[in-house]
């Protein structure tokens, strides 16, 4: 009987797997037919803790009112995208809100339309756009040099979604046979007035830029301009290329006409320089047979902060805290803190950086997941932040991604003046 | 004396025949697969050792022998992606990154048994010489090898419905012999505009133990398109095309 029994229960647990290899699949053509219009969003929910370093310059800045040895923020972020197409137009609109809660900065709010543009198509080698978008130019993995345009991305989470700018633009396409398979050609106005594109640059002006693409000799080549206006004059060019269909080579090169930086002295005293300076990038991509990618990125950024800059910026910093501990006055660090928000704060504010990132996909047979590890490494002070991460993709539409930051430096050095030692960093995203 | 001479005679005309004949039953095979110029649409899906599973819907579209784009259209999480083949040349477009990065025939952009040469592929003779053809009772199993190292599989062993003229299973080799994946072909049927195929291919792998991928056509229709689409400035409208 109990033999039996057992049977029955072998049985039992044998029978989903056996439907299973029977099962026949199914494609229902009504999932594929066409709406005019589409809705979907994000919605995502990201716990941060940062354990303190106190004794680091940017600590001192961000938290001589309120000290502490850990902050644990909560972060949401719901971001709503929808589109209407008809005929040759289309219209497409995404709004994101940032939502953060503190015990330090208590909670604040943040709504943005992110795109909200109008497009039409005549036909394949022609299209026109206008509204609130973003260009992205450039090859670069973690940094673009020549996005001249947008917002600059996050370094540390390049694949993070940015706020556009309003512009008018145009796409030009030909395909050809023979070496040259593809040109196309993207002017680009960009209006900053009152409210319109007002964080852009100088005011009241309407700014030129444009880039030629090339599919030349099975690689990729972008000529991009950004004429004199808002901005100063700028204009550089990016390559893309497989050596082998596993390797991947890339680079970019920027030149920037009279570009002005605000620097402090020894002395503590603000100082301007006017120079023209060439911001460049070279990368690899590389997948081994079994599934391990090698990002490698260098970046000169030629408008960065020397070594010398940024001590006398930490000094600067150390003495305004000082100050604060004995007289109670904040002044200096209020200009510290104006300085942080013109430059200083920049996520690469240096001028050379190298990253590594590897991340593994799917290893022993985990279908879906990919530990990854990003180490960003400041060459100029030889400071340096390890980002291991692990994400998985196995739910369909939920992204769950773990990351910790090791962030290491000496004294006056970037990461070392880095309010945190440590960041700890879960993030939940359900897109819908 | 004479039986010899006509011996050599038959040997020495159907030797080139022979060789011709992989060729041209190899191309018959890819326009039995597809038209040359095609849109159509697909799910893969994805089905670990528990059973569970992960599905993806795509819009694809084929001009000529080297041009080749596909749309994401399910689950919300990939929607708008797009990736584009250009002979050797793949790249993969994400809204949220924007500017498309190029990838490699061995990755794979959905996860799972089936890689990006798998999703985008081009004919098999454009990639593949015949190497060899051996006559089986109902099939023909052709001995495929890659044209160039750029191909995603060293070699191919296809076999071959002979009175169908379409393949019943396929086994990608590394250089050395090493099984990568197989492929099954199933369940015939016609979609119309005089093509009759399988509109299911399953893979397996020694490499995903237990793990199986499937893909499934639902609509496939000739179509031409202009070579301005198989662009990279173009990746962003593909779903102008539907």
């Amino acid at each position: 009987m109990k033999r039996i029994a057992i049977l029955f229960l072998i049985l039992l647990l044998s029978f989903p797997a056996a439907v299973l290899a029977e099962e026949s699949y199914t494609f229902d053509v009504a999932e594929t037919e066409k709406k005019p219009y589409h809705f979907g969003g994000y919605v995502e929910l990201r716990p941060v803790l940062n354990v303190l370093d106190k004794d680091a310059a940017l600590y001192q800045l961000q938290y001589y009112r309120d000290p502490r040895s850990t902050l644990m923020e909560w972060n949401g972020r719901f971001q709503l995208e929808g589109s209407y197409e008809k005929g040759i137009g289309s219209v497409f609109v995404k709004t994101n809100t940032d939502l953060r809660y503190s015990s330090f900065a208590n909670g604040n709010e943040r709504t943005a339309i992110f795109d909200g543009y109008g497009t039409l198509k005549p036909s394949p080698s022609w299209k026109f756009e206008v509204g609130k978008k973003t260009l992205k130019w450039g090859k670069g993995y973690a940094w673009n040099p020549v996005n001249f345009i947008d917002r600059p991305k996050d370094p540390y989470d390049p694949d993070l979604p940015i706020e556009g700018y309003i512009m008018a633009t145009m796409d030009y396409i030909r395909s050809f046979d023979g070496p040259l398979k593809t040109f196309s050609f993207t002017p680009v106005i960009i209006p900053v007035y009152d409210h319109i594109n007002d964080d852009f640059g100088v005011n009241n002006r309407v700014n030129a830029a444009g880039k030629v693409y090339l599919l030349l000799y099975d690689t990729d080549l972008d000529f991009i301009f950004a004429a004199d206006g808002s901005r100063t004059a700028r204009m550089g060019m990016d390559f893309s290329r497989n050596i082998t269909t596993s390797f991947e080579i890339h680079g970019e090169l920027a030149y920037i006409r009279d570009y002005q930086q605000q620097f402090l002295d020894a002395n503590g005293t603000l100082q301007s320089r006017t120079q023209n300076v060439v911001n460049s990038l070279i990368g690899i991509r590389h997948l081994t047979t079994f599934d391990l990618t090698t990002i490698l990125e260098y970046y000169h950024n030629g408008s960065g902060f020397s070594v010398v800059d940024m001590n006398n910026y930490y000094s600067y910093i150390r003495q305004g805290y000082n100050r604060y501990n004995s007289t109670g006055n904040s002044q200096m660090l209020n200009v510290a803190q104006n300085l942080a928000t013109g430059g200083y704060g920049r996520l690469s504010p240096m001028e050379d950086y190298l990253q590594l990132r590897l991340s593994q996909k799917e290893p022993f047979d985990i279908l879906y997941f990919t530990p990854a590890v990003t180490v960003m490494f400041n060459l100029d002070d030889q400071s340096y932040n390890i980002t291991p991460e692990l994400l998985y993709t196995g739910i369909t539409n939920l992204e769950l991604r773990f990351r910790a930051g090791f962030i290491r430096g000496s004294r006056d050095t970037e990461f070392g003046e880095k309010a945190n030692d440590y960041r700890f960093e879960f993030r939940a995203g359900y897109y819908f | 004396m004479l039986k010899t001479i006509v011996f050599f005679i038959t040997l020495l005309m159907a030797f080139p025949v022979y060789a011709l004949d992989g060729t041209a039953l190899l191309k018959q095979v890819d326009r039995n697969l597809n038209p040359e110029s095609y849109e159509m649409y697909r799910k893969l899906i994805n089905v670990e050792p528990d059973g569970k599973k992960k599905e993806f819907t795509l819009f694809s579209v084929k001009k000529g022998a080297d041009k080749v784009a596909a749309l994401f259209l399910a689950p919300a999480s990939e929607k708008g992606r797009s990736t584009l083949r250009l002979g050797d040349n793949m790249w993969l477009y994400i809204p949220n990154v924007g500017k498309p990065i190029r990838i490699t025939s061995l990755q794979s952009v959905v996860g799972g048994v089936f890689n990006n040469a798998d999703i985008l592929n081009l004919d098999y003779a454009v990639e593949y010489d015949v190497a060899r053809v051996e006559e089986g009772g109902k099939e023909y199993i052709l001995h495929l090898k890659a044209k160039n190292k750029n191909v995603a599989y060293d070699q191919l062993k296809m076999w071959v419905d002979k009175g169908k003229k379409l393949p019943m299973k396929t086994e990608c080799l590394t250089e050395a012999n090493m099984l990568i994946k197989t492929l099954y072909f199933k369940d015939h049927k016609d979609f119309g505009g005089g093509i009759v195929r399988p509109a299911v291919i399953e893979t397996d792998s020694p490499l995903y133990k237990g793990y199986k991928s499937v893909m499934i056509y639902a609509k496939i229709k000739k179509r031409s398109f202009k070579d301005e689409v198989f662009t990279l400035t173009y990746m962003p409208n593909l779903e102008s095309l539907r």
